[in-house]
């Protein structure tokens, strides 16, 4: 069975079973391996994508339904080179320790932003409410979206292709 | 190397490349066909955020697939006359959103919020929040309190059922293995209407309810027209609790005795000790929060 999705701004084929998780066709099959797999139940949001538009688990979307579909990754979001704004304040707020919640948590937050370019504290953390991080406690996280946002006051944030 | 490995173990799966047992249509006319067909040897897949997870952790096998998640017919809301129509594919995030069902139904709007997190909200639907009729299932306790009606429909038949009679225990309603849910018909109210939602719960998000209530009184001039009063965690099925609603009837706000009806709640609902919560636990919080939630309607009332 073969689908076909936009992933980071390009058309990809790819051949599934109907059981494939988006998660397992990014990661293996596309080797977009920023995406992680935490619990594997879409309770930790390690797995975090966006699809068309909206934050999705990607260990719980069957790969048919995402046929068709428009997928932002991490990979998709900024360079080493040319950081995103959220992940530029991610690295200067100190919000990243392991570093394993991080692609979820910066994509969460794009959603967020793009959504809501001043969010209020109590909304971010409904924003990353399914993202879990085991490490930094989130305060840094938090302080790390609103610097993001100010940053990106007053201009797109569409560096995603 | 890993990587070939990887695929080879997934390819163990593929029971043949036409995926006999994936279906995917593109009708209701084709589901329906297919559900008559296989019965129960089929099972239906919405926005998966359930049954993937419990099919990842082997926890029943699954034969048939039918995936009803690309019927456009089904993902609706809409006014039709003086009801509200929700299509059952209509996702969490949706209910959210929609400016209807916020007008008129504010408890179901609440109830959606906090669910899961951003990323279930966005997948998970209303159709599965009912179909798989978990007794702490979110959206139920609102439906039930503003007498929500489901349209079942099977290749020859329809029906109609009160929500209050769908659910026959945990995990189980009275579909039959034809059907499928089509519709989610909730009335809109003559009267002034408020509604009360409340989740407890270990954490905010995330976290199946350790209780939930929804409470809906509709007044007219100062009386009480009609209450709807109904509990999820509390029984094997989310739980309407009629007869404390019709002792409410004809009267006013001020003539009911809060503390009188907190311990009605509490001793006609059954809960059980689990994970999330004892019985005495459930029980003291269910008279809490029913206080609660006549105390906040009373305010609103006031300042309204």
């Amino acid at each position: 069975m073969k689908i076909s999705l936009t992933v980071n701004g390009q058309l990809r084929e790819v051949e599934i079973t109907p059981y494939t998780r988006l998660l397992d066709l990014l990661r293996e099959d596309l080797g977009l391996t920023g995406t992680k797999e935490g619990c594997g139940k879409g309770e930790c949001g390690a797995c975090t994508v966006i699809m068309d538009g909206e934050l999705v688990a990607s260990c719980l979307v069957p790969a048919p339904q995402a046929a068709g579909s428009e997928i932002l990754t991490i990979e998709g979001l900024g360079s080493k080179e040319n950081l995103h704004p959220i992940q530029e304040s991610f690295v200067e707020a100190g919000a990243v320790q392991c570093g394993f919640c991080i692609p979820g948590m910066v994509l969460a937050s794009k959603k967020l932003l793009d959504e809501n370019p001043h969010p209020a504290e109590k909304e971010i953390r409904i924003g990353l409410s399914g993202n879990i991080c085991r490490c930094t406690g989130y305060a840094k996280i938090i302080d790390a979206v609103m610097m993001a946002a100010e940053k990106m006051d007053g201009q797109e944030s569409d560096q995603d292709g | 190397m890993r990587k070939s490995l990887i695929k080879q173990e997934n390819n163990q799966q593929i029971s043949g490349t036409d995926f006999k047992n994936y279906f995917q249509p593109g009708s209701l006319k084709e589901v329906l066909e297919i559900r008559d067909k296989y019965r129960d040897k089929v099972n239906l897949v919405a926005g998966a955020t359930d049954i993937f997870v419990q099919y990842n952790e082997r926890l029943h096998e699954i034969e048939n697939w039918l995936d009803i998640s690309r019927i456009e017919d089904l993902k609706k809301i809409e006014k039709r006359g003086k009801s509200i129509f929700i299509g059952p594919l209509v996702t969490h995030l949706e209910i959210m959103k929609s400016d209807l069902i916020n007008k008129y139904f504010s408890a179901l709007s609440a109830a959606a919020l906090d669910v899961g997190s951003p990323q279930i909200r966005s997948r998970g639907t209303i159709g599965g929040n009912i179909c798989t009729s978990s007794p702490a299932g979110d959206l139920l306790a609102p439906l039930l309190a503003y007498e929500a009606r489901f349209h079942l429909s099977s290749k020859k038949e329809r029906r109609i059922v009160e929500s209050d009679k769908f659910f026959t225990g945990p995990k189980k309603n009275i579909l039959k293995d034809n059907e499928i849910l089509t519709g989610i018909e909730i009335p809109i109210s003559d009267f002034e209407v408020y509604s009360y939602w409340e989740k407890i719960g270990r954490r905010k998000a995330l976290v199946i309810s350790t209780l939930t209530l929804s409470f809906v009184l509709e007044f007219e001039d100062d009386l009480i027209k009609r209450a709807g009063l109904a509990m999820g965690s509390v029984a094997p099925v989310p739980k309407r609790l009629n007869m404390i609603e019709e002792k409410m009837l004809k009267k006013k706000l001020s003539q009911l005795n809060y503390q009188k009806i907190a311990e009605e709640v509490k001793n006609n609902i059954s809960p059980i000790d689990d994970l999330r919560g004892t019985k005495e636990y459930r029980e003291d919080v269910a008279a809490e929060i029913m206080v609660n939630a006549l105390e906040k309607i009373e305010k609103e009332r006031v300042s309204g």
